[in-house]
């Protein structure tokens, strides 16, 4: 039987999370005022470190396959210490920057459940991030990063949206549909890492998984159900929610989800220090195949409520047809439908970085050209952020080859909040720090 | 016996449609807002516990359930299934019995000594597929007053 034990950070610690909950997530106490109205019969939310017993206790893929899994980083490897101390930072990152990401546009959504949703989320994601610094707390890594674990909580815990790891976590949302989307494509990912995670070589981060991996199930029910109500609506004719909304949404998200397994090339590494059991381009293809599924019923249900006279079988035959002949059937307009951005669209990291392919896979030559493109195929909100802005930038200079693209895309996003390390600042003036280069692991903090 | 073809996966999201698919296909009624509360509950609630069955890659059937304790006296935590569908295209071929075993074993492996399940007299069907994955008839009863 598997046994799961929970325990609670050092107070010094744990009132540094709560501080920063204040901040970023002030909404937690009426989530938890609230919960049996939204979740009843659901255990109370309680912001604690979970760790699994019974896992297996020996290493599950690489050179050390076999012997038994570490319960100290100092027993490692230093190189694949040095690595797993950047995963666990990474992860830490991922958990508390998208909670900054959602609060931006929490109070937009049009409908209380699925506010309540995403709200509940946001508060497993505290406690995903929590998990992380309980690793951290608890073992020594200043061998191993040449910081303290204090020193790395409080890193940690002072990134804001521009200053965390990975690309997706430094994205501004502009409206709840990023909040879903968002959850529908970003989570998803979070679902891989947590389950490649799982087999880890430091037993610590492996036992941490699977209640992580539990809570994102629902994280991943709270992007694709509306999703699911969205499209009805949009088949309906609302003027609250349209398909082309929806698909630019995609179009934004889907490159930084695909960034977010690493470069196609790479992974090797972590599978041989037995972090991970799969290379990132592995793990990249099952996600797209994932997502492809996701828009095909996305599209199964937009088709029902268009044509609610078909049953499932004729559904899918009709969208068969939509799909190969990319015409009219049934008076449906194939250009209706969601699709997928082809896998090199829009994307700044990795092999397709910088290269010009449009939302179709068509290739374009003229940087301006394609700027336009991007322009018509992205929400018109994202067009006037820093990112966006800095994507624009690199390209410009890809083009006029004062870059290459692999010096391009090892450019952070160069903008942080500034207010120093206190969790509590809501200081918010944009910089422009020095360029930081990433090594071929790609998870350095450049704030 | 189970068929050996017959893959048992955790439910997830991605199984909504194939749900709302069998379910039509079974009760001839299209409810996909009902689905996507159901199963969004089981994902939030207890998502290691449900599961679906698969030929081929398709999903041909899926039992939900949960792990719940306090109810009807019952202090011991219990393991519950609440929701069966197999395709009708796959009766037959014992999908029902391997999402049962794969469900059961998933209980037993938390700790569960006990599930319970509910069957409708008038499903003589349903009643039988329990009999013959090990259920037998309990003491608890339900009880129903109309207001109408």
């Amino acid at each position: 039987m598997a046994r799961v034990t929970t325990s609670e950070l050092p107070k010094r610690f744990h009132d540094a999370v709560l501080k920063w909950r204040e901040t970023f997530l002030p909404d937690y106490d009426f989530l938890l005022e609230n919960w049996e109205r939204y979740f009843p019969r659901d255990p109370k939310f309680r912001l604690c470190a979970y760790r699994e017993g019974g896992m297996p206790c020996t290493i599950e893929c690489g050179d050390e396959l076999g012997r038994n899994k570490y319960q100290r980083a100092c027993e490692m490897r230093p190189e694949a210490a040095q690595h797993l101390a950047g995963a666990i930072r990474a992860q830490a990152s991922t958990e508390f920057g998208s909670i900054q990401q959602h609060q931006l546009t929490l109070a937009r959504a049009q409908d209380e459940e699925e506010q309540a949703m995403v709200l509940r989320m946001m508060a497993e994601e505290l406690r995903h991030g929590y998990q992380m610094l309980s690793l951290l707390e608890a073992d020594d890594w200043k061998p191993i990063t040449g910081q303290s674990s204090e020193q790395m909580v409080e890193e940690i815990l002072s990134m804001k949206t521009g200053s965390h790891v990975l690309g997706a976590f430094n994205v501004d949302f502009e409206s709840f549909v990023d909040n879903i989307v968002f959850c529908a494509l970003i989570d998803r990912v979070g679902k891989y890492q947590l389950a490649m995670q799982k087999v880890s070589a430091y037993a610590p981060m492996a036992e941490s998984m699977p209640q992580m991996l539990r809570e994102e199930a629902f994280h991943l029910a709270t992007g694709v159900v509306p999703l699911r109500r969205w499209v009805v609506k949009a088949a309906a004719g609302s003027p609250m929610i349209t398909m082309e909304v929806i698909q630019k949404h995609l179009n934004k998200w889907v490159p930084r989800a695909l960034e977010m397994f690493g470069d196609e090339r790479g992974g090797g590494t972590n599978v041989k220090f037995g972090l991970k059991p799969m290379k990132n381009s592995e793990a990249q293809d099952q996600y797209w195949r994932e997502i492809g599924k996701v828009v095909r019923d996305l599209n199964l249900r937009y088709l029902r409520a268009r044509l609610p006279q078909l049953d499932a079988g004729q559904a899918e035959l009709t969208l068969d047809r939509l799909e190969s002949e990319r015409g009219v059937v049934e008076g449906v307009d194939a250009r209706d439908l969601l699709r997928l951005p082809h896998r090199d669209y829009f994307r700044r990291r990795g092999v397709p970085a910088f290269r010009m392919v449009g939302e179709d896979g068509g290739a374009w030559t003229d940087v301006e050209g394609y700027l336009g493109h991007l322009v018509k195929t992205l929400p018109d909100g994202y067009r006037a952020t820093r990112d966006f802005q800095d994507y624009v930038t690199n390209l410009r200079a890809v083009a006029r080859g004062e870059k290459t693209p692999e010096e391009a895309q090892k450019f952070m996003p160069q903008l942080r909040r500034v207010g120093g390390v206190c969790p509590c600042s809501r200081a918010v003036r944009w910089v422009a720090d020095e360029h930081v280069e990433l090594p071929d692991g790609g998870a350095v903090h450049g704030g | 016996m189970s068929d050996p073809t017959i893959q048992i996966r955790s439910l997830s999201e991605l199984h909504l449609d194939d749900i709302v698919r069998i379910v039509e296909k079974t009760r001839h009624s299209y409810q996909p807002d009902l689905w996507e509360d159901r199963v969004t509950y089981y994902l939030r609630r207890d998502p290691e516990s449900s599961v679906v069955a698969e030929v081929d890659g398709r999903v041909v059937g899926f039992m939900l359930g949960d792990v719940r304790a306090g109810e009807f006296g019952i202090e011991e935590p219990s393991g519950w299934i609440e929701v069966i569908g197999v395709d009708p295209g796959f009766a037959g071929r014992g999908v029902g019995r391997a999402l049962a075993d794969a469900m059961l074993a998933r209980y037993r492996e938390r700790g569960v000594r006990q599930v319970r399940t509910m069957v409708d007299a008038g499903m003589p069907e349903v009643e039988r597929f329990f009999k013959q994955v090990g259920f037998e008839p309990d003491s608890l009863r339900p009880f129903v007053r109309r207001l109408d």
